[in-house]
């Protein structure tokens, strides 16, 4: 292989396809990105076997071929070459980087033992314009179980029916769900995509972009761009979520969004310091106004945020994160807030706009 | 001639003893229907009062569940069907809307 590329052309290979490099594989091969020419574009790919990314950049090819090199070391080069033109020359399994008039020598693998990312050859493909998919994946993607316990918590569940485009995702604390309307489609889907996948999705899509997705049993391949993302599907049976959203409530509240997360950030100051070590903001919702007296052994506070209040006082103790990382994603100026009681969930959602809702359950004191 | 004659008068006859076989069985047959059921109505029918003792045993069975399942969840246990049984972090959707919908 031989390439003459620019340095920031690298770099945006490298770092596309990084994070799907393995972190913790005992198979070193897996540690490395794979180089490969094609025509006049020199592909990236790397995989930890269970996400695998693609990417393609511009080059001027000299010899066609392709090479496996070690990520961590590749990428900290690259990030410290100079602003010049850049030649990448194969010699048995390793590579020359040459700039000026140095070269820098990098040992890498035999490709033919790298793993092969393979295609998946459906004829299915759904269309997703990104903005829709992005604001999907952020609203949704905070509710994901971080233990692995349970797999299909891991991960978002992606429900596509004619037009109507679902996603759900839940830590058994928490359910979020957002819905959307994609145009013309009339394709059906339903799987489980793991949330480490959705993050790099959200991370490389463009706004300009339009996500095409193709699907089989177990594997989903995500292109946009010059992009190709390929993931398994989470396995197993994702839990009826519709039974856990309370159709009731008893108190209706409308709260200045931008607010009500200041008041939530500062009292969660102490209350992580509190005793029982449980990040535990407690509200006492009366005659219009949200009051929150915490104390701890480093300090005290007393907020009052007053709000439109429709229904019965209540006084109600939410894990503070929850509620932080809810009103981090909503973008409307108020959010509502819907309680029936100090012990069952309490649904967050955008003022104007049943496309999303956070369900939160309390903490039981 | 005559003994022609005397064959289908004994064929005739034949014929007669055999509709009246026929009517008999028609007759049994008809009393073995009513029989069978008035039998499956009384094997059907039960009285309002075990009716009664059925659904508040019912009522009691599942009064007692749904305590045992608020006592394991209070007590810090899963009773939804995902995790039931396990140790239980915080609370849990599942488990909370199981004890709603009861």
């Amino acid at each position: 292989m031989k390439i003459i590329c620019k340095k920031e052309d690298l770099l945006l290979g490298v770092n596309t396809v990084q994070r799907a490099v393995s972190s913790k594989s005992t198979l070193p091969i897996l540690q490395s990105i794979k180089m490969r020419t094609e025509n006049n574009y020199l592909w990236f790919e790397a995989t930890d076997l269970e996400i695998g990314i693609r990417c393609q950049i511009p080059v001027n090819v000299m010899e066609e071929g392709q090479v496996v090199i070690p990520a961590k070391l590749f990428s900290e080069i690259v990030r410290k070459l100079p602003d010049t033109e850049i030649k990448i020359e194969s010699q048995d399994s390793n590579i020359n980087i040459y700039y000026y008039s140095s070269d820098f020598v990098i040992n890498g693998y035999d490709p033919e033992e790298y793993p092969e990312i393979s295609d998946i050859s459906s004829s299915e493909n759904i269309e997703i314009p990104a903005t829709i998919f992005k604001s999907m994946i952020k609203q949704t993607i905070i509710a994901c179980a971080v233990e692995e316990t349970r797999p299909v918590f891991t991960g978002i569940l992606l429900q596509i029916e004619g037009e109507n485009i679902n996603l759900v995702s839940t830590d058994t604390h928490r359910l979020a769900h957002s819905q959307s309307v994609i145009p013309g489609n009339q394709k059906e889907f339903k799987g489980i995509i793991p949330s480490k996948t959705m993050q790099e999705i959200y991370r490389l899509l463009q706004d300009d972009d339009i996500l095409y997705i193709s699907y089989n049993n177990n594997r989903v391949i995500l292109k946009f761009g010059s992009v190709q993302i390929i993931t398994r599907l989470i396995e197993g049976q994702f839990p009826n979520y519709k039974q856990v959203i309370p159709q009731t409530c008893g108190t209706k509240l409308l709260i200045n969004t931008k607010k009500f997360l200041d008041t939530v950030e500062r009292a969660s100051l102490l209350s992580r310091d509190n005793y029982l070590k449980t990040n535990t903001v407690r509200f006492n919702i009366e005659n219009s106004a949200i009051n929150i007296n915490q104390f701890s052994e480093t300090g005290k506070i007393n907020e009052k945020i007053d709000i439109d209040q429709d229904g019965e006082d209540v006084t109600i103790a939410f894990n503070a994160k929850y509620i932080i990382d809810v009103l981090k994603v909503v973008e409307t100026e108020n959010i509502l807030m819907e309680s029936s009681g100090s012990f069952s969930p309490c649904i967050f959602r955008p003022e104007d706009d049943d496309n999303y809702l956070c369900l939160v359950l309390p903490l039981r004191s | 001639m005559g003994q022609l004659y005397q064959a289908i008068t004994e064929v005739e006859e034949n014929i007669s003893r055999l509709l009246g076989e026929v009517k008999s069985l028609r007759q049994y047959v008809e009393y073995l229907e009513e029989e069978n059921v008035s039998l499956k109505r009384q094997l059907c029918a039960v009285s309002e009062a075990d009716t009664e003792r059925v659904q508040k045993n019912a009522a009691r069975i599942q009064k007692e569940a749904h305590e045992n399942l608020e006592k394991l969840y209070s007590e810090g246990f899963h009773i939804c069907h995902i995790y039931f049984g396990e140790n239980l972090e915080g609370s849990c959707l599942f488990c909370n809307a199981f004890l709603r919908k009861d």
